[in-house]
């Protein structure tokens, strides 16, 4: 890794031992806290958009290393960083990117446009100069802003003049708002035309740091189960002596290593988009896996929020519904694995 | 070999299946796993309807299984009020059954039972409560952990030390099988908070402060409380895998209704393939999980148990628990994630857990299989 990432790592390292590490828990089941969300802001972490090669987008590797990193303690305090550094990439206003990048305010995209069918997501519509309707599956809808494409194709920054509704059901990152929104707002700018391209190209510059974030989270539910194991006796013997136990988290922790390296090798280089989806696919796939065998070694302790054991089983799965859909990745990878796109009978 | 259910247990799917439509409302389901709270008024109306027809134990097998898979924590709380009664059935004297066994099955009270500890887990042998004779009674000191019914039951069934084992390795020795009344002075219950799901059953941790307890409470002999307990695993292990099945079942209800609703069609007109497999591999999974409950139910019920074929169906309706809520979250997606399946994804994981870990019923296969073709 490069000295400027592995400073970078550093500082997130000391952050989490600082503000993070012991209370995990309530950053993920309760609001992040104003002051919180300060010290995300302060030490840089929400201004990573704008930072790429050509002064847009995202700096996705200086990104992801934050996030795998912010991830291996809280995941959902990597994945709010994700979703405003996703948010800021777009924006041009330099009052409403400065004031995300600061922690004031926040904001979200409304990914789910591309995660469920066009239908099922909720309609929204200009009416005489207003944005008017519903959006469904809304994550970030407690942010102050909300950038979501309008039935018309356009991607647009929505200022004021929405609210969500009830939350829904929050398997994970409890502490990011999740419901629908009720939108009747004429403070509003258009981003693209061409809305759901741009929110495609949003969609798939995700793949590393999601992927990053999966990773971290496999790093830091395994090192609690390689803990654990070595400490808990059962029978008589320490569970790392079980040969059940140690072969299955030896084998996803030799997984884990194997990707992390993959990943740091696309970091250093540009990758593809086949490699970027090739990373999140398996890095998604190991969280969900990774997170089950720790729950297991730690048997009924697991199972208790006390442990942060049981967060991590829930964030996986709600990671890879929140910010990613299996179908539609697979379809993307398929095609690209076969160098042509294929009709899908 | 028949493979039909009598015409009595599919009554009683069907009266399940009735009781669940009309009591397990979402509203509730929600509210109870939200709150942690456990659901005290469907239990007493399930009691009173006498859902759980205990004269009949494929009725109250399916029954566990319809429930669950209407909703896990609900129905587990509903079908978990006699947990650790057939102990008394098969061990108990006649005063005991009288006395604590029958107002259970009547559905008066609860039964708890008390047998895993804070630093022990799966090593039930291992456990550190003591329970010393004195005079006409046993004075009991110690803790457990993860117990079902914890603040709610009227007695429990709690494993004890009563004498050093002979050696290190014969620690199941010394065992015994002990009815506390929760009123017990000495004895003191707290509440577990926080569990990942099934969080509408009540879960506690027990604490034994010097409580006295008649020797009269002593259920059949000294000393052969591990025996004892054991025997019931292999009896409890096909209702856990009953729950395994519901929650499987349930998800696969989730799916099927899913893709009828939003599953994306291929230009044939037909649910595009990926989504086709997965269905089917789930369904053929829940029936797989199914025959191996039913056939181990089936040797229990007929009184020659088969341990080897119990703990097959209580691992694999377990894992087929875990995988089945896992694929149709995937599937579902942001609808997966916003509908009660949500629910079932986090209850299915503790089948890998209570009642013998996974790992746990894979060494009894194989050494009960090695120990078969030895003999």
């Amino acid at each position: 890794m490069e000295e400027e990432y592995e400073i970078l790592e550093s500082t997130v390292k000391d952050f989490n031992a600082k503000y993070v590490d012991n209370n995990s828990l309530k950053l993920e089941n309760e609001a992040m806290g104003k002051e919180f969300v300060k010290m995300l802001a302060d030490q840089g972490f929400f201004s990573m958009a704008g930072q790429g090669e050509d002064g847009k987008g995202a700096d996705i590797k200086a990104l992801s290393v934050v996030l795998e990193n912010l991830a291996k303690s809280a995941p959902a305090v990597a994945v709010k960083t994700l979703m405003i550094n996703s948010f800021s990439s777009v924006v041009n206003e330099k009052g409403i990117v400065d004031s995300v990048s600061n922690g004031s305010k926040s904001g979200t995209v409304t990914f789910s446009d591309l995660l469920v069918g066009k239908d099922q997501n909720g309609s929204l519509r200009v009416e005489g100069g207003r944005i008017k309707g519903e959006k469904e599956f809304v994550f970030g809808s407690d942010s102050d802003f909300v950038i979501t494409l309008l039935d018309s194709g356009e991607l647009v920054l929505i200022k004021s003049g929405f609210s969500a509704g009830k939350r829904h059901k929050k398997l994970g990152f409890r502490s990011i708002g999740f419901s629908s929104i009720t939108v009747d707002s004429a403070d509003f700018s258009i981003i693209s035309k061409d809305g759901r391209k741009m929110l495609e190209r949003m969609y798939e510059e995700l793949s590393i740091p999601v992927a990053a974030i999966a990773l971290g989270m496999s790093e830091g539910v395994s090192q609690k189960a390689l803990d654990y194991a070595k400490v808990r006796t059962a029978f008589g013997h320490y569970l790392k002596d079980f040969q059940p136990l140690a072969f299955d988290i030896a084998s996803l922790v030799a997984e884990m290593d194997i990707l992390k390296r993959y990943f740091h090798d696309l970091l250093a280089a540009t990758p593809s988009e086949k490699e970027a989806l090739f990373l999140k696919h398996k890095a998604l796939t190991l969280a969900k896996d990774i997170s089950r065998t720790s729950l297991q070694i730690h048997g009924g302790y697991g199972y208790l929020e006390d442990f942060g054991i049981e967060k991590f089983y829930r964030d996986a799965m709600a990671l890879s519904v929140l910010l990613h859909n299996e179908e539609k990745d697979m379809e993307k990878l398929a095609g690209l694995v076969f160098d042509a796109r294929a009709g899908f009978v | 070999m028949d493979f039909e259910l009598s015409d009595e247990a599919k009554e009683a799917i069907v009266k399940a299946k009735e009781f669940a439509r009309k009591h397990f409302t979402e509203e509730v389901a929600e509210r109870s796993d939200r709150e942690e709270q456990f659901p005290t008024d469907i239990v007493a109306i399930s009691k009173r309807e006498k859902i759980l027809d205990f004269s009949n134990p494929w009725k109250v097998l399916v029954t566990i299984e319809e429930l669950v898979r209407r909703d896990p924590g609900l129905g587990i709380s509903v079908t978990i009020s006699a947990f650790g009664s057939e102990i008394f059935m098969l061990f108990g004297n006649d005063s005991q059954k009288e006395k604590y066994m029958n107002p259970v099955f009547a559905g008066q009270k609860t039964l708890g039972l008390g047998v895993t500890e804070p630093g022990g887990g799966s090593d039930v042998a291992n456990i550190k409560t003591e329970a010393k004779q004195d005079g006409d009674s046993y004075i009991l000191n110690g803790g457990k952990m993860f117990i079902s019914n914890g603040q709610i039951a009227d007695y429990f069934l709690v494993l004890a030390r009563t004498s050093p084992p002979p050696s290190p390795e014969k620690k199941h020795r010394g065992l015994s099988v002990f009815v506390v009344d929760a009123k017990s002075p000495g004895f003191a219950v707290n509440k577990l908070h926080g569990k990942l799901g099934v969080r509408a059953t009540n879960t506690a941790e027990l604490i034994f402060n010097n409580v006295r307890v008649p020797k009269e409470n002593l259920v059949g002999e000294e000393g052969k409380g591990f025996y004892y307990i054991m025997t019931f695993f292999n009896i409890s292990r096909i209702y856990v895998a009953a729950q395994g099945l519901g929650i499987a079942h349930g998800a696969l209800d989730r799916l099927v209704e899913y893709s009828k609703k939003y599953g994306e069609m291929s230009e044939t007109g037909e649910l595009k393939e990926n989504l086709q497999l997965a269905i089917a591999e789930i369904a053929t999974r829940v029936e797989a999980a199914r025959n191996l409950t039913y056939k181990a139910a089936s040797y229990l019920f007929k009184f020659t148990p088969n341990p080897v074929v119990t703990s097959m169906s209580k691992y694999y309706a377990a894992d087929t628990a875990v995988f089945s809520t896992r694929r149709a979250m995937e599937l579902m997606s942001l609808h997966g994630l916003t509908t009660d399946l949500e629910r079932f994804f986090r209850d299915a994981k503790i089948l890998d857990i209570w009642e013998g870990t996974t790992e746990v019923e894979k060494l009894i296969i194989t050494r009960m299989m090695l120990k078969e073709e030895g003999a």
